[in-house]
């Protein structure tokens, strides 16, 4: 079976055949020694399905393969649930369920290492402090600022500021919940004049259409614009932690393919 | 490790010895965060410091001789960092060419970017060191 799925889910082509099976597997009664084989076509005949949208989400620091275990989850779920007489098409069903599954495995799992309780609430107060501290001052608040705002200590601040480097923030709020400017992309579309500068820039220029627009945004914000990371994180509707990553990452990125041209 | 800095407004420099490898720069990086936010400078300068260091100590542990250490000093004064990251080299190369992208880089997440080559004795390879001076806040244009 071919593994392209059409993201509007339509049950034609390939999947034509598991419509008719998925009325027999609600038709069969909860007893039948059949079920179970047909529940288990249904789940094998989806697989691509699942596959597909945990690729979607790779590439945010777990693997592909826990992504494809959570997303077959998800998969079981949505056929064992989905009621075919109540007309709707499974695919409108399974798709919502399969990226729920996902979303919840990122909430869950987007600390890298065991972070207690307390210091992952601690974290989201920094974070909410921050933003708001950045606003008041016009620039990132210090540590001791956001201890007087919260009432703790400031040991408890940089305690809370570690454990948020535990937090790959691959958090799904932050990668799809986030809307974007996306009128940004023209404002910095040529970097032409700010290349001028560097004289690497022949080799650099290919590296850069490469990187996905937001973070070539990002990018020539910081360095080609000069922004601080707190400006920029205003700017494109993200957090300045998130864009501090987007920007380690692409450096690295940038500097792991420059060096090569050195 | 030797030395530590403690609360805020205190200053001293603590020095970090490693091997020079790609392994060791994550907990470099991450001693040089910490002690920006026991400063108490601003996030973005702790977010800056943090790349900088890492992007010095990775162009070093490039360019750096086989078995050799990376040495890093973080010297806390008042509201400013210096970092000194030196490695012997067998081959005297310029670590941050004028111009290229790297120096492009340091200079827009330091305040003071300075890199020296220093020859060795028997004429074949040497040290190379990169001194970054951070504030404690950062100043964007807007």
């Amino acid at each position: 079976m071919s593994s392209s799925v059409s993201p509007t889910g339509t049950e034609h082509g390939d999947y034509a055949h598991l419509a008719a099976l998925q009325r027999r597997y609600a038709e069969l009664p909860a007893t039948d020694p059949e079920r179970q084989r047909v529940r288990e076509q249904l789940i094998s005949g989806y697989l691509p399905v699942a596959e597909h949208l945990a690729r979607r989400f790779a590439g945010r620091g777990e693997s592909l393969e826990d992504l494809a275990q959570v997303a077959t989850i998800g998969l079981i779920n949505a056929v064992d649930r989905f009621e075919p007489d109540r007309g709707a098409n499974f695919f409108s069903f399974a798709i919502p369920t399969i990226t729920g599954e996902l979303r919840r495995y990122f909430r869950d799992h987007g600390w890298s290492t065991k972070v207690p309780r307390r210091l992952k609430d601690l974290h989201l107060d920094i974070r909410s402090s921050q933003t708001q501290l950045s606003q008041q001052l016009g620039r990132a608040p210090r540590p001791s600022e956001i201890a007087d705002q919260l009432e703790i200590p400031m040991s408890e601040v940089i305690e809370g500021l570690q454990a948020g480097e535990a937090y790959r923030s691959s958090s799904l709020d932050e990668m799809l919940g986030e809307q974007a400017n996306t009128t940004l992309g023209e404002f910095v579309g040529d970097l032409d004049d700010e290349l001028a500068i560097i004289e690497d820039r022949e080799a650099l220029r290919p590296l850069l259409a490469q990187l996905p627009p937001r973070d070539r945004t990002i990018l020539a914000l910081r360095f080609f614009r000069q922004l601080t990371q707190t400006q920029i994180a205003e700017q494109v509707g993200i957090s300045q932690m998130h864009v501090s990553r987007v920007l380690s990452q692409t450096l690295g990125f940038l500097r792991e393919r420059m060096d090569t041209s050195d | 490790m030797a030395g530590a800095a403690g609360g805020v407004g205190q200053t001293g420099v603590t020095e970090v010895y490693t091997a020079a490898s790609a392994i060791a720069i994550p907990t470099i990086r991450t001693v040089a965060a910490d002690l920006a936010a026991r400063a108490d400078f601003d996030l973005d300068s702790i977010a800056d410091l943090r790349m900088a260091v890492d992007d010095t100590c990775t162009r070093l542990v490039r360019l750096a001789a086989c078995n050799a250490t990376l040495s890093c000093s973080f010297a806390v004064r008042v509201e400013r960092i210096e970092v000194t990251a030196e490695v012997d080299v067998n081959r005297m190369m310029d670590p941050l060419p004028r111009g290229s992208f790297s120096w492009w880089v340091l200079r827009c997440l330091a305040d003071e970017v300075t890199a020296l080559v220093l020859p060795g004795e028997a004429g074949q390879g040497g040290r190379v060191c990169i001194i970054l001076v951070k504030q404690a806040l950062s100043a964007g244009l807007l």
